[in-house]
């Protein structure tokens, strides 16, 4: 299969400008500053169907349109560097082995944008990434990508800063990046208005996904339906999945876009690790819910996991075996968006400590059935919840209880855990 | 703007770290006159102290022209700073689902075991502290651990303890 955002991970040194040249680099730029308008390039991309990796799957040739269409200036494009959803790890592959194709993509929505500044905001853990990408940028200076008159084009020039963030999830939420990259916490900001109006210091911003903006360069080089093809039935192009969990071989697959679960563990992953048998599997981070070894053959693409009643979010599979109680699973997630709440808004801060609470009286022998039923409850209150963590937040836990049920029944009415994780004493109180 | 109205901040300073104040006001040089550059001053101040201090928040707050509870206000949003001296290596431990269920509890109890500390707490000659932290994006790297921002994995006990005896090594 073809590839748009890994084709360069194999090359020497596939990160310095030198290969990036030699493989073709920047020319997909040199064609869009030299024959399209940024008429041509939103189209050409909304035709393409690209839309966000970052999990909302927003078209986006749609977005940088909105974003030329708003007369304030300067406009903005700021790349989502942020990466922390658990199981997730694509992005970090992109910004330490191929830095200038994001910067390629980033120069392309720029122009598509009538955008003049930029910021590269990456999360602070990703050390290797801080350094290649800021000498990436730094090569772009100087061969002339980045700064005035860009490629001897009159008149279109672009402005990158690096910034790096310090440990808090919810950064990754777009308009919580902004209240970031201005300096101040990480709480998200209401919308409407959009980033695409009002974005980082209030001015229109393509906010886009490290993944998303590396796909551009490929579509401009190869055409709308190339990219097309590249996906599934009707999904379009490619993504970088990755797997974890106990899989024999946890790695990054760049696929076509519903590619199914199936396959990317079986054939790319190389099964259950040690050959045991398979319990379930995440979709796409800790924001979605878990689904049976009965859904394997599901298409892991935006519609059919919503049909599903998940999500596919970040394409960040995590595999379970029999070695996994699904109430400790669902526990971790509780746990991670319990520490990750921002604690702006009620029914997130409140709610998150609840979802954990819950899992553990059931985890030591204390639950009773109608904690499933809580849980039910307070994931319709957490809905009230003032942006995606919250409104996501509980989704992984009653997802884990609807399609492992009896597991979690096993715990309440008899204190036994078949994957003898949940140590119960006779009392019922965790031995 | 005093964050505790009439309650000064008591001091974290060592004595001999009053001396480090001039070091962090020329670092903000280059940061006062960038917008929203309280994240990169505070790790400015995390990289002079190994931590940040009341007198680095005053001070950032002075130079950046910021209130100082903004300040202060950022500095605990975000976990990566330290509001007290922390380790030369500072091992974070993923706890996360991938993690969790590849191990990460042993490795985290090896190396506890290992320093003869908690986490969060750093050991007597000051070179090494654990930390609990939410996913790394290592995820393929299952268990894994940052050293500081370097990567290892995936590691279990025994290996744990290698990471350790080399970077005893690294200070012999
Ligand atoms: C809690 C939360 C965390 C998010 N984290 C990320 C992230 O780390 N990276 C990312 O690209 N998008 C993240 N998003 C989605 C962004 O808000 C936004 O939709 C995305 O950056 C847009 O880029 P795209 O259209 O290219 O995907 C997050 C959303 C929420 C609600
Ligand atoms: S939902 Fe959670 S993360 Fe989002 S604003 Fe509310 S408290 Fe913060
Ligand atoms: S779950 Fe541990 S690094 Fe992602």
């Amino acid at each position: 299969m073809e590839l748009v955002v890994t084709k360069n991970f194999g090359n020497p040194q596939s990160w310095t400008l030198e290969s990036y040249r030699k493989a073709g680099g920047y020319q997909a730029l040199e064609k869009v500053l030299n024959e399209m308008t940024p008429e041509d390039v939103s189209e050409l991309v909304k035709e393409s169907g690209l839309s966000g990796r970052g999990g909302a799957f927003f078209p986006t040739g749609l977005k940088w349109q909105f974003v030329r269409s708003d007369p304030k200036t300067p406009r903005y494009v700021v790349i989502n560097g942020d990466e922390s959803e658990p199981g997730t790890y694509v992005n970090r592959y992109s910004l330490e082995l191929d830095p200038h194709l994001m910067l390629e993509g980033m120069l392309i929505a720029a122009y598509a944008c009538n955008a003049t500044l930029g910021y590269v905001y990456i999360r602070g853990e990703y050390g290797l990434a801080h350094e290649r990408t800021q000498a990436a940028i730094r090569e772009a200076y100087e061969a002339g990508y980045l700064g005035q008159n860009i490629m001897g084009k009159e008149g279109f020039s672009f402005e990158v800063t690096f910034r790096r963030g310090a440990g808090a999830y919810i950064v990754g939420e777009e308009t919580a990046l902004f209240n970031s990259l201005e300096g101040k916490r990480g709480n998200p900001r209401y919308k409407p208005p959009f980033p695409t109006n009002v974005g980082v210091w209030g001015l229109p911003t393509a906010i886009n996904n490290v993944e998303t903006l590396s796909a551009a360069p490929a579509i401009i080089e190869n055409g709308t339906e190339w990219f097309q093809n590249l996906g599934h039935g009707e999904a379009t192009g490619t993504k970088m999945y990755c797997l974890s969990g106990r899989v024999a071989k946890p790695g990054v697959h760049e696929l076509p876009l519903g590619t199914t679960a199936r396959e990317l563990i079986y054939d790319y992953g190389g099964g259950v690790l040690d050959g045991r048998p398979l319990k379930g599997f995440k979709p796409g981070g800790a924001s979605s819910a878990a689904l049976g070894p009965e859904h394997l053959d599901a298409a892991l693409e935006p519609r059919s996991m919503a049909a599903l009643g998940t999500i596919m979010g970040t394409g960040g599979v995590v595999v379970y075996d029999d070695t996994v109680c699904m109430v400790d699973a669902a526990y971790r997630d509780a746990l991670f968006f319990e520490e990750e709440s921002c604690g702006f808004c009620i029914p997130c801060r409140e709610g998150a400590p609840n979802l954990v609470q819950i899992c553990e009286r059931i985890m030591h022998g204390q639950g009773t059935l109608d904690d499933l039923d809580l849980l039910e409850d307070l994931g319709a209150s957490m809905m009230a919840s003032f942006c995606g963590l919250g409104q996501f937040a509980h989704q992984p836990v009653r997802g884990a209880v609807r399609a492992f049920r009896d597991e979690f029944e096993a715990h309440i009415r008899d204190r036994h855990c078949e994957a003898g994780v949940c140590q119960f004493a006779n009392n019922g109180r965790l031995a | 703007m005093a964050i505790h109205a009439g309650a000064p901040r008591r001091s974290t300073l060592a004595p001999g770290d009053h001396a480090k104040l001039d070091d962090l006001r020329a670092r903000l040089a280059d940061l006062k006159d960038e917008p929203g550059a309280t994240l990169e001053a505070l790790y400015a101040a995390q990289a002079v102290f190994s931590y940040v201090p009341p007198e680095a928040v005053t001070m950032i707050a002075e130079e950046l022209r910021l209130p100082e509870s903004e300040v202060f206000g950022v500095l605990t949003f975000y976990t990566m700073f330290h509001r007290k001296p922390s380790a030369k290596y500072v091992l974070r431990v993923c706890r996360d689902l991938s993690c969790h269920i590849s191990g990460a509890p042993a490795v985290l109890k090896a190396l506890n075991d290992e320093l003869g500390t908690r986490v969060s707490e750093v050991t007597e000659d000051g070179l090494f502290e654990t930390e609990s932290v939410s996913c790394l994006g290592l995820c393929d790297l299952q268990p894994a651990v940052m050293v500081n921002l370097e990567q290892h994995g995936p590691l279990d006990a025994e290996k744990a303890r290698g990471l350790l005896a080399d970077l005893r090594a690294r200070e012999a």
